[in-house]
């Protein structure tokens, strides 16, 4: 449920290795069928699996999202255009949902940029414990969502945790906007810290050691040697860690789920579409916020690669023919 | 490196110190939990760190409720079939993706990407009539599809990286000595592999274990009810007992399979975890 | 579910792979359906959590009745009524067979029906099932003129509060509100225990004050009526009173049923507008029950040491307080329906499975070991019940005057968007709250508008 699990990140996509060294040759023997051959079938059960599982689902809602669709009016069921898109943009619950969820989405990563950079740092030059560290931090990115949520909730909930127990008496922190939306981010960045920081440990592992000693021996102080050698040459790690960040906060669902059930404005769009989908079972609008979430992960990813230069996920490798 | 003993020393603390902050950070949110889950009734409200009196009843408790050990069999089955699936499926991807010219090959790439990108709920509103239509509805099938769908873009790209690591040369060899493309697959580079596909197994597991969003929408009985969704829905085993010990003590079970990879696998995991990058 | 685990023992490869990938999928659909056991039909009544035990030896007994002819096994839904709903209505949708009996929640009766989830009551049942039975529940059983389901229980809430706290119990919610606030500045106990958090018990508590006041949220035709005269305004203002005295329950705006309890029992609570168990609650030993609440002290706070003197020592009961003096309070009805589903294959043999397991005997048992109020009238003047029941007088009192939850399909989205603008309460302001809530209710009717 987080991108967590989310693919290895690759700077460029030089790692989804094309065959290296062969020239595009318009022969073909018969060796040469016969591994196109082996390659589609190879090839087939994971195409099959995600045109059935993504592809067509995704082209269903968004029919769906074009219907009048309540599982409670069965018999009211019509062809209404966009009328659901112009339901949702106009509503209040959408923005509201959609300003917390960007709120969560830049708030928490920025944290785990700043937090995962100072913990690769830390990993990559650590001279005590290094492999214990190493090992913790796995705890957070492999723990269960819904087993972290609980246990911050259970920290926060007046009486019964210790987390509460600081706070001044009777001040219930899971029931304010402020405090309900800092204890959501909180949990996410503890949650995806390491994830970050194991991705820019990587990107780390490629500042070469030598340009460092040379800088420190012309005088460059450790901030200068941050920001003006290893965060421009960590550049690629960096983006692809952030945008993949990005897009995985933006899809925040389970900790609000435990945390707050969305009470108090608490609720992201994710939680919007299940609420639409299943305590009010309209499937229509339901839809019509799913595809909207869809284009705004879209967008971002967009954006990321436009702006930032992020590679673009899936694109060419340069210079692989 | 003009560095004195005491200097050294005094480094050497620093970093110390720095390790420990980053311990205590990654262990007291779990700490917390597993105190909570030996409590006893009448202390679990105290609000203290430590248990000040020690039970293993939640435990009892929870193993003597249907709906979570039925959860649990659904948990490890559906995440186990899930993983050989997605791994099975992402092998035999990734070795074409990595070593085999096809038709459709970038598509694929951009594909597999796009989905890990994808926001599942997106899809939990067609899947959801989809799957009530077909009948898969509320079965391990219905949460296994979604699961190697999002699985095997991870599995493709941690694998293809693995296997980009292999001395291809004896695959080569193998060929010369007749062995045909999928027999040099076989024989060759399946052994070769095993590391890579053990760690994207591991990954894949975690994920699966993880997931909550397509377990809370797909399923609705004991028959398919994973155990983060059990955990969510505890209501306590009588009508005016507070669920807080038993929700700790699921949580602690749930917890247990991933502290195990963690210790036994770390190298693995960060491997797997960053190997795309490292080569970038 | 053993087949899936035992095929994936095995790895397929190559070619086999996708024939390989195919049982195992079908082995694990099919193994959840089973095939059907031989003897007399075996009807499932999905029930509620709380009360299940009841639920279950009534099905036994109602299977021991049928003589052999059906047997009727007890399943037990999640606790909170927004997940059992949750799960009935997809495996409805979802056409489950193995769903025949089940326990709803009486706002759940026209969304149902109208989706065609559940069987109208033939005539014969209907006649049967609505003879000696109280009027209210069978308000909240029926949809456009026809019974949709049977009165199982019926809920009301009343006012359960400290009697050394208050010796008059306060009977408008203003006396409520200065009374907490006096125990406030003297430091005592003076939580007023009400359904704060952002769910259905808000909407309960809303629904109660703008009905006491005079008012209704939609009618029985589907209009919108919140905007209407004051009564709205007044709700929200009584609702936003209690939040914001320093006097209330800071957790007051996550507090649900439960957590007035707890907070009564230990020790904290003055008032409490609550439901029934709370009486079979502080009565049950624990860890099951409160004990008899906690120790207190000569002053009526809580006191960690043995004082010889618990809260249930000065635990009473009153009226549910009125908006304005003199007009009693309409309580909003609550309570639990068994309706037969539209899903089921043996349904004759479901509606008269219905009727025993809301008889006498049953609906006694439920009453006094679930602390439910039963729907047969007879039993209010019968002498064991009373005697078991304590609070019968100001329950059944409280019923008489009661008032339903707009009968509408699109309950639940009226409810969630009710809940999402009145919590929480202490931010409620009157004026430019009622206003919105008019729109967005008549949306949500409509089943227009999102649901947050």
């Amino acid at each position: 449920m987080s991108i967590e699990s989310a693919p290895a990140p690759t700077t460029g996509s030089t790692q989804v290795g094309a065959p290296q060294g062969r020239k595009g040759k318009p022969v073909r023997s018969e060796g040469k069928r016969a591994e196109r051959r082996l390659g589609l079938l190879l090839a087939a059960p994971a195409a099959i699996i995600i045109v059935g599982v993504t592809a067509y689902p995704i082209l269903y809602a968004i029919w769906l999202s074009l219907l009048r669709y309540d599982l409670r009016f069965p018999a009211d069921q019509a062809f209404v255009g966009l009328a659901n898109y112009a339901t949702v943009l106009t509503s209040g619950y959408w923005w509201s949902a959609f300003g917390v969820t960007m709120l969560i989405t830049i708030v928490s990563v920025a944290i785990e940029f700043v937090l995962g950079l100072a913990l690769a740092l830390l990993m990559h030059r650590t001279l005590v414990a290094r492999g214990l560290v190493r090992t913790v931090i796995l705890i957070p990115y492999g723990i269960v969502t819904v087993v972290a949520a609980f246990s911050w909730q259970f920290a926060w909930t007046p009486d019964k945790g210790y987390l509460a127990a600081l706070l001044p008496d009777g001040s219930a922190p899971l029931t304010d906007f402020a405090s309900a939306m800092a204890i959501i981010i909180v949990a996410e960045v503890w949650k995806t810290t390491p994830f970050m920081a194991l991705l820019l440990l990587a990107g780390l592992a490629l500042v070469p050691d030598d340009l460092l000693k040379a800088a420190q021996v012309d005088g460059a102080g450790a901030w200068q040697r941050l920001t003006q050698i290893i965060l421009p040459m960590m550049k690629p790690a960096i983006l692809v860690a952030l945008l993949f960040r990005t897009l995985d906060a933006f899809r925040v669902f389970d900790n609000i789920y435990i945390l707050t059930q969305g009470s108090n404005g608490t609720g992201s769009v994710s939680m919007l579409g299940y609420n639409n989908l299943f305590k009010a079972f309209n499937l229509g609008i339901g839809s019509a916020i799913s595809v909207l979430i869809f284009l705004c992960v879209g967008l971002i990813a967009i954006l990321f690669i436009k702006l930032f230069g992020a590679s673009a996920p899936g694109s060419e490798p340069t210079g692989r023919r | 490196m003009a560095t004195t003993g005491s200097e050294d020393t005094r480094t050497r603390m620093w970093w110390g110190i720095a390790g420990l902050v980053v311990i205590l950070y990654a262990l007291i949110p779990v700490l917390w939990i597993v105190s909570l889950s030996f409590k006893t009734t009448d202390t679990v409200t105290d609000g203290n760190f430590i248990p000040r009196s020690w039970t293993l009843d939640n435990y009892a408790q929870i193993f003597s409720l249907d709906i979570f050990t039925s959860a649990l069999v659904n948990s490890i089955g559906i995440a186990i079939i899930s993983t050989v699936l997605a791994v099975v499926i992402g092998t035999m991807a990734a070795y074409a993706i990595a070593r085999l010219d096809f038709p459709g090959k970038k598509t694929l790439v951009g594909v597999s990407l796009l989905i890990a990108m994808f926001p599942q709920i997106s899809l939990v509103s067609p899947l959801f009539d989809i799957e009530r239509a077909i009948g898969l509805f509320d079965t391990w099938p219905g949460l296994i599809l979604p699961y190697i769908t999002f699985a095997l873009p991870l599995a493709i790209y941690t694998l293809s990286a693995f296997f980009r690591e292999i001395p291809w040369e004896l695959e080569k060899a193998a060929k010369m000595d007749g062995a045909t493309p999928l027999q040099a697959f076989r024989s060759v580079i399946v052994p070769l592999a095993a590391p890579g596909v053990f760690t994207t197994a591991i990954l894949v597991f975690i994920f699966c274990w993880n997931d909550f969003l397509f377990a809370v929408s797909l399923t609705s009985t004991q028959r398919s009810q994973t155990a983060t969704v059990a955990i969510a829905n505890f209501t306590g085993a009588s009508q005016f007992a507070e669920p807080t010990g038993s929700i700790a003590a699921a949580a602690v079970l749930l917890t247990i399979p991933i502290i195990i990879f963690v210790l036994l696998f770390q190298r693995r995991i960060v491997a797997g975890l960053t190997s795309g990058a490292v080569k970038g | 579910m053993p087949e899936p685990l035992r095929s994936s023992a095995r790895r397929p490869r190559g070619r086999p792979l996708l024939a390989g990938t195919c049982a195992l999928l079908t082995a694990a659909a099919v193994a959840g359906c089973g095939s059907a056991a031989v003897g007399p039909p075996v009807l499932n009544f999905y029930t509620p959590a709380d009360n299940a035990e009841g639920y279950a030896a009534a099905a036994e007994a109602c299977t021991a009745e049928a003589g052999g002819r059906y047997s009727v096994v007890q399943q037990t839904l999640p606790k909170s009524a927004d997940d059992q709903r949750l799960q009935l209505a997809r495996r409805l949708v979802a056409g489950d067979t193995a769903v025949d009996l089940l326990g709803i929640d009486v706002t759940w009766t026209a969304e149902f029906a109208e989706a065609g989830w559940v069987q109208q009551l033939p005539d014969d049942v209907a006649a049967q099932v609505t003879d000696g039975t109280l009027e209210g529940p069978l308000a909240t059983a029926t949809y456009q003129d026809a019974l949709w389901a049977a009165p199982l229980n019926t809920n009301t809430q009343i006012l359960w509060y400290r009697k050394d706290l208050a010796p008059t119990p306060p009977a408008t919610w203003d006396e409520m509100i200065d009374a907490s606030e006096r125990l406030g500045e003297q430091g005592l106990p003076s939580y007023i225990e009400v359904q704060g958090a952002q769910y259905e018990g808000i909407t309960v508590w809303f629904n109660t004050l703008i009905n006491s006041a005079g008012g209704q949220i939609v009618d029985e035709d589907g209009n919108v009526r919140i905007g209407e005269g004051q009564a709205a305004q007044q709700a929200l203002d009584i609702m936003q009173r209690v939040a914001a005295s320093p006097a209330s329950d800071p957790s007051l705006s996550v507090n649900k049923e439960n957590d007035g309890r707890l907070a009564m029992e230990a020790g904290t609570a003055a008032f409490q507008i609550n439901y029934p168990f709370v009486y079979a609650s502080i009565n049950t030993p624990p860890p099951d029950g409160g004990g008899g609440g906690t120790f207190i002290d000569d002053q009526g706070k809580p006191s960690a040491t043995d004082t010889g003197r618990r809260v249930i020592d000065e635990f009473a009961w009153a009226p549910y307080p009125a908006v304005n003096a003199g007009e009693p309070a309409k309580p909003t009805i609550g309570g639990l329906n068994i309706a037969v589903s539209a899903t089921s294959l043996h349904k004759d043999l479901a509606f008269e499975a219905m009727q025993c397991l809301r008889n006498r005997d049953n609906q006694l048992r439920n009453a006094t070991e679930g602390g439910v109020p039963p729907t047969l009238e007879a039993l209010y003047s019968d002498p064991s019940f009373q005697a078991e029941y304590p609070a019968w007088e100001a329950i059944k009192n409280s019923l008489d005057n009661a008032s339903v939850r707009p009968q509408t399909p699109a309950y639940t989205s009226i409810s969630i968007v009710l809940s999402d603008m009145l919590n929480p309460p202490a931010a409620i302001d009157p004026a430019a709250l009622a206003p919105q809530l008019v729109d967005q209710v008549e949306a949500a009717v409509k089943s227009e508008g999102l649901v947050p």
